[in-house]
């Protein structure tokens, strides 16, 4: 298939603004849910007093940040399968139609 | 314990059949290794947890938090905290650009032999680190629930295995992880509603009673990882490691498209993720009901927490419902084992008939038909060669293979797979780079390591990855740099990024 080098430039484009969406979101994404896990495993490994701090009858800081981060995960691929489902697919859809609109003419 | 045998001989009996089954149905070099891609997200969810959820996790979880309280409750955060990596940067990305292997992303990428073969290096090192414990843990499992030897428990578990995956290939691989699957959700199921209904469905309660039965210190980390940075190495090990497993992630090969792989995550982190936070609750019911000395009178690390503890809510020793629980759960445990052999041996065999053979042997030129040929044989060669080791395994401390296994695949497999993903300058050097230096140097510290050496090791650490992670991705910058620019590969980049992004070829 002959392509000019416009639309193979148009289809380039139009990846770009689908990655620089895709950072939008994934990078705070990442950045919460390493916080929260290599967080919770270096309060556990020197802070020791903290995390056994009581909070609801004989069930420490430890346990409901565990509990926590387990909610944190299961919240994020709900986000995640929603944001990619109405931000990043429609993008990638355009992205592969620019490519065949430019590569018909 | 005739009755485990009973349970398990149903349980084989349905993979048998699944077998035979899937077998006339396997022709192609995509029904062998991807199941024609046509499953579904919740068929593959299921088989994704059957895959993941190994002995370790189904028995070595409630087992570390019997007898170390809240250390194993976070060994069993971290394997559902992994997908949070793979479903926001890996698994999608995988789907657009591989067909059947990790190492055919790395070839897309690199279109060089030298990085395929740094990939296949990594791939097979990390499935049999993780192999052949598996096949030690099945002969030891085994042999304590059946009473039969741990050689031919060994020889068992590997002939079934090599049956799964020559004859059916990866449809049947996906339905025994399927059904190991279903059969586990349903025993944590039942286990959880008898605790419950035994702590009048107040969890605190288990929570009070350990407490006042072992004093609070049984509840606070460090119980088990002494040293902190251990404690953070594993935390690194597992969050990253998952996305360097190749028997999990070609799992995303067996689904259609980019959306039904990301929906498949969703599924797994669900199911597994529940069955994950349960063992916290069975291994603290474990820890009260049964009884710390009770378990390591068993077995020393705790390996039969749950199993015991299936045995007491059924009625206890001798009783008709506790031998039932007790045998359901022991055949679950076996089945457990078979899936995830099963998914090594079919990874392994791929990466030898795909990556080497066909594309690094025979660039590309071989016929399909030969190609599964060649693809049955190695899993067999690789089902022998797994029954070996196991079997020179017996009495060896294979621990460190299993620390080695996941801090391989987050060291060295992980960097160059999203390098390779991500990054514009990387290139060939770089592949070798990073997978030379996170190999070797998870290899060499796990070796000096109190894992192997105990108490006169060279090394503090049982687990590497927090030194050899940055190691494997300094490996990859180097490489890169020592290698010079290649333009032509970043010149490719925006066709690779393309696809990576749609699923499509930039025509």
């Amino acid at each position: 298939v002959f392509q000019s080098a416009t639309s193979l430039e148009a289809a380039h484009a139009s990846i770009r603004v689908l990655v620089g969406e895709k950072l939008r979101y994934l990078v705070p994404m990442t950045i919460i849910f390493m916080t929260c896990y290599v967080g919770l495993t270096v309060l556990a490994a020197f802070a020791k007093d903290f995390v056994g701090a009581k909070i609801v009858g004989s069930v420490n800081l430890g346990f409901v940040l565990i509990a926590f981060n387990y909610v944190l995960s299961w919240g994020l691929a709900i986000a995640y399968g929603l944001i990619a489902q109405n931000k990043f697919d429609p993008l990638a859809t355009r992205a592969a139609a620019s490519r065949d609109a430019e590569s018909v003419k | 314990m005739n009755i485990t045998l009973e349970i398990f001989a149903v349980i084989l009996l349905i993979t048998i059949g699944i077998t035979y089954w899937a077998a006339r149905r396997t022709a192609t070099t995509s029904d062998f290794y991807a199941a024609d891609s046509g499953l579904t997200a919740a068929q593959n969810g299921f088989a994704l947890a059957g895959d993941w959820a190994s002995a370790a996790a189904f028995l070595g979880f409630s087992g570390l938090t019997a007898l170390y309280g809240m250390d194993g409750a976070f060994y069993a955060l971290g394997p559902l905290v992994a997908f949070c990596t793979v479903l926001l940067l890996i698994a999608e990305p995988m789907r657009n650009t591989g067909k059947y292997t990790l190492g055919d992303i790395v070839r897309t990428r690199m279109q060089t032999r030298t990085s395929l073969l740094a990939v296949i290096a990594g791939t097979v090192v990390v499935n049999f680190a993780y192999l052949m414990p598996q096949m030690a843990g099945a002969g030891v499992l085994v042999r304590l629930l059946t009473g039969i030897s741990y050689d031919w428990a060994v020889i068992f578990v590997g002939i079934s295995m090599i049956v799964y995956v020559a004859f059916g290939g990866m449809l049947a691989t996906t339905w025994v992880q399927i059904v190991k699957a279903v059969f586990m959700m349903t025993a944590g199921a039942i286990i959880l509603a008898m605790i419950l209904s035994m702590v009048k469905f107040n969890p605190l309660l288990l929570f009070q009673e350990a407490e006042s039965k072992y004093t609070a210190s049984y509840l606070l980390p460090g119980n088990y990882l002494k040293n902190p940075f251990d404690q953070i190495s594993l935390g690194l090990g597992y969050v990253l490691g998952l996305a360097g497993l190749p028997h999990v992630m070609t799992r995303f090969y067996t689904v259609p498209d980019a959306r039904t792989a990301r929906r498949s995550v969703v599924w797994v982190m669900f199911i597994a993720g529940a069955f994950f936070a349960c063992t916290t609750v069975f291994g603290l019911a474990a820890a009260n009901f049964v009884g710390q000395d009770a378990i390591r009178a068993a077995d020393k690390g705790g390996n039969l927490a749950l199993p015991l503890l299936a045995q007491y809510l059924g009625g206890g020793k001798g009783s008709f419902g506790g031998d039932l629980m007790l045998g359901f759960v022991a055949a679950v445990a076996v089945a457990t084992i078979l899936a995830v052999v099963s998914a090594l041996t079919l990874s392994t065999s791929s990466a030898i008939a795909h990556d080497f053979y066909v594309n690094c042997l025979k660039g590309g030129h071989v016929d399909g038909k030969r190609e599964v040929w060649v693809a049955r044989v190695a899993s067999v060669a690789i089902g022998l060669l797994a029954i070996a080791l196991g079997i020179l395994a017996q009495g060896v401390n294979v621990a460190v293979l299993v620390i080695l296994a996941i801090c391989v695949a987050a060291s060295a497999n992980f960097p160059v797979l999203v390098l390779s993903l991500f990054w514009r300058r990387f290139n060939t050097g770089g592949v070798i780079g990073g997978m030379t230096l996170g190999l070797v140097s998870s290899v060499a510290l796990a070796m000096i390591g109190p894992a192997m050496r105990g108490a006169d090791a060279w090394w503090p650490l049982v687990n590497p990855t927090i030194v050899s992670l940055p190691l494997g991705f300094l490996g990859c910058v180097l490489g890169t740099l020592l290698a010079g620019r290649d333009f032509d590969n970043e010149k490719r980049f925006d066709a690779f990024l393309f696809r990576v992004h749609t699923g499509e070829e930039p025509k």
